[in-house]
């Protein structure tokens, strides 16, 4: 009672004076946060109502302006090397590690894509000379068309076809088709997915990736590496000469199956036992299993018998529909079940007389001694009891049997009861009870 | 001077300026929260801007019923019990000395007696698992099967740790108490 007020009086001194205690904080705290939600309101592109927006959107269409005033002045050159570079990081890269591209624009991208759009468009008519003008043309319709053609794993068109294939009607229609700077080196996997992203932007211009699972970076090429499963919506925002454009692509994390075993029985004797295993595995549909003796199995719960005792790693190995997989290896399997004591229920003492109790197995082929097969064991004490009770026979060494005599004499037959317990040699204890009939001859 | 609903409004609209009203306003409240969850100033700022960023950007998430400084202590708690899990591997638990449990000749702590600056001082001293427990049972008024949710632990995890961090507490503030009588004595 005393401890019960106590308490509540310690609990309601700190409510009382700490409930709402008010704390003066660092005079640098408000300009750090404030500092803070610039970054994070600015890094967010949500393209609802805040200042920072607006310049962003005013910024860029300053450079829009300006970007259709110097294409009408002679710069092309510097045009072919913004839009050749992409080609030649593709080709490198596509026999590489970045095999299993993936369709990456989409919709939403398209629509942010706006911006470069409107300049292509404005940019291409607006060429006087028709031969050059053909041959920007053509040549930003090869990286375009090299990105769809990826996308679609059509990875061996060669580049010069797809020149030929361009004709000026398809142009306006192949920029239009927003071509994803993103290349990933998978878009699925399982967790943990490591995913080395690539833009394809001009070494000049500031990338800027999401994650989508909170983790942004600025790196052109960065490496992130998904530890939980899910859909990640990737986005890459590019800033070219004042252009902002958006790409993003989704990566599929799957789940992960779990795998989990037990043992039956707990304490097997091997190679006595024949050992079940209980699957416990989660969000697994393959199984492989690996008894550590060189014998794999592949059924849900299989059942073994080891061929001799000995110290066993066992696998298992559960994988999911997608292919994802997890292992979990119980070393030492059955350490603790080398080592048993077992008794026998009947014996048949030697009607010539007591003979001390010591026995080999090889003396004792004729079970005239009471005595346990054992293996691993270090302390030992047995009891024999009579029916009534009476203590006939103690043992604290495991080599010294009961010979079925008492006091000189040969017991009755019938039913004695026997305890026994002690320890074997990795330090787990036993303790039996049980009853061994006595036979005569 | 803005009513909370103003603020409130403004910092949906993303308005610098409610913003800094809604810091100026709530800000000393809320990192009396923290420190309450920290063991150091440092540290309490650090949960205290967390939460403040939580709470600009998510104040849409405020349903308008219910008190606004309970949503924002929510919040701040809720910050301190992520940093809290974030921060888990760099802690060590409880030395020793600690456990030794304290026989209680306290019968009552008076309220005048220690300062907020005293019980923030002792609170901050508590190994962070007990703290972040007697926080959100004694002082938020938690229930231990709430903070066992929380927190991801068992409701008897909860309860030994609260009644732990008791001990602890009453063996500072015993101490702290002795102290204090010395030094006052000694003065007069």
């Amino acid at each position: 009672m005393e401890d019960f007020r106590d308490d509540k009086e310690l609990s309601d001194l700190f409510r009382q004076k700490l409930g709402n205690a008010e704390v003066m904080p660092s005079p640098s705290m408000s300009s750090n946060l404030m500092r803070k939600v610039g970054m994070r309101e600015f890094l967010r592109f949500n393209p609802t109502r805040f200042n920072i927006w607006y310049a962003g959107a005013a910024v860029a269409a300053a450079g829009t302006t300006l970007a259709v005033i110097l294409t009408l002045s002679p710069d092309k050159q510097i045009k072919e090397i913004q839009v050749n570079q992409p080609v030649e990081i593709n080709q490198g890269s596509v026999d590489n590690d970045f095999t299993k591209e993936i369709p990456a624009p989409s919709a939403p991208s398209e629509e942010k894509v706006r911006l470069p759009e409107s300049v292509k468009n404005i940019d291409n008519p607006a060429v006087p000379e028709p031969s050059s003008g053909q041959k920007s043309a053509a040549v930003s319709s090869v990286s375009g068309n090299n990105q769809t053609a990826e996308a679609q794993r059509v990875n061996s068109l060669p580049a010069t076809s797809v020149f030929n294939e361009a004709p000026d009607n398809n142009k306006l229609r192949n920029n239009s088709i927003s071509r994803s700077l993103i290349e990933t080196s998978g878009t699925e996997g399982c967790p943990p997915l490591k995913v080395i992203f690539r833009s394809l932007a001009g070494a000049a211009d500031s990338c800027l990736w999401h994650f989508g699972d909170g983790g942004y970076s600025s790196l052109k090429n960065p490496v992130w590496i998904y530890d939980d499963p899910g859909e990640y919506k990737v986005s890459l925002q590019v800033i070219s000469s004042g252009i902002k454009s958006v790409y993003s692509t989704v990566i599929v994390v799957h789940p992960k199956p779990l795998a989990k075993f037990e043992i039956a029985p707990e304490n097997a004797v091997l190679p006595r036992d024949e050992i079940s295993f209980r699957n416990y595995s989660e969000g697994a549909v393959r199984y492989r299993w690996n008894f550590g003796d060189d014998i794999t199995s592949e059924l849900y719960e299989p059942r073994h018998s080891y061929r001799k005792y000995g110290n066993y790693n066992v696998q298992l190995v559960a994988t999911s529909e997608v292919g994802c997989s997890d292992s979990v290896v119980i070393y030492n399997a059955f350490s603790s079940s080398g080592n048993y004591i077992e008794f026998p229920n009947a014996f048949i003492p030697n009607p010539t007389g007591p003979s001390g109790g010591y026995y080999s197995p090889k003396s004792d082929e004729a079970s005239q001694i009471f005595h346990p097969v054992f293996s691993g064991v270090t302390e030992y004490k047995l009891r024999i009891f009579s029916k009534r009770g009476i203590l006939i026979f103690e043992s604290n060494d495991v080599n010294y049997g009961w010979d079925g005599y008492y006091k000189g004499q040969t017991c009755d037959p019938g039913v004695y009861v026997w305890k026994v317990s002690g320890k074997f040699i990795n330090n787990g204890q036993f303790t039996k009870v049980g009853d061994v009939t006595l036979l005569k001859n | 001077m803005m009513s909370d609903q103003q603020i409130i409004e403004g910092c949906a609209k993303h308005q610098r300026k409610a913003q800094q009203l809604l810091y100026d306003k709530y800000s000393r409240f809320l990192l009396g929260v923290c420190l309450r969850y920290a063991s150091d100033k440092a540290e309490a700022e650090d949960i205290l801007q967390d939460s403040f960023l939580k709470i600009f950007f998510n104040i849409k998430d405020y349903s308008g019923t219910g008190s606004f400084i309970g949503w924002l202590r929510k919040v701040a708690v809720n910050t301190a019990i992520t940093h809290y899990h974030k921060n888990l591997k760099f802690r060590y638990h409880i030395e020793i000395e600690e456990f030794v449990s304290v026989e209680t000749g306290i019968s009552s702590f008076e309220e005048d007696f220690f300062t907020s600056d005293e019980l923030f001082m002792v609170l901050n001293d508590l190994p962070a698992g007990y703290r972040l427990v007697f926080n959100l049972y004694a002082v938020e008024g938690y229930k231990h099967k709430e903070i066992a949710e929380m927190l991801g632990i068992d409701t008897n995890t909860s309860k030994s740790q609260y009644s732990r961090a008791k001990a602890v507490l009453r063996g500072k503030l015993e101490k702290l108490r002795t102290l204090k009588s010395n030094y006052s004595a000694g003065n007069v």
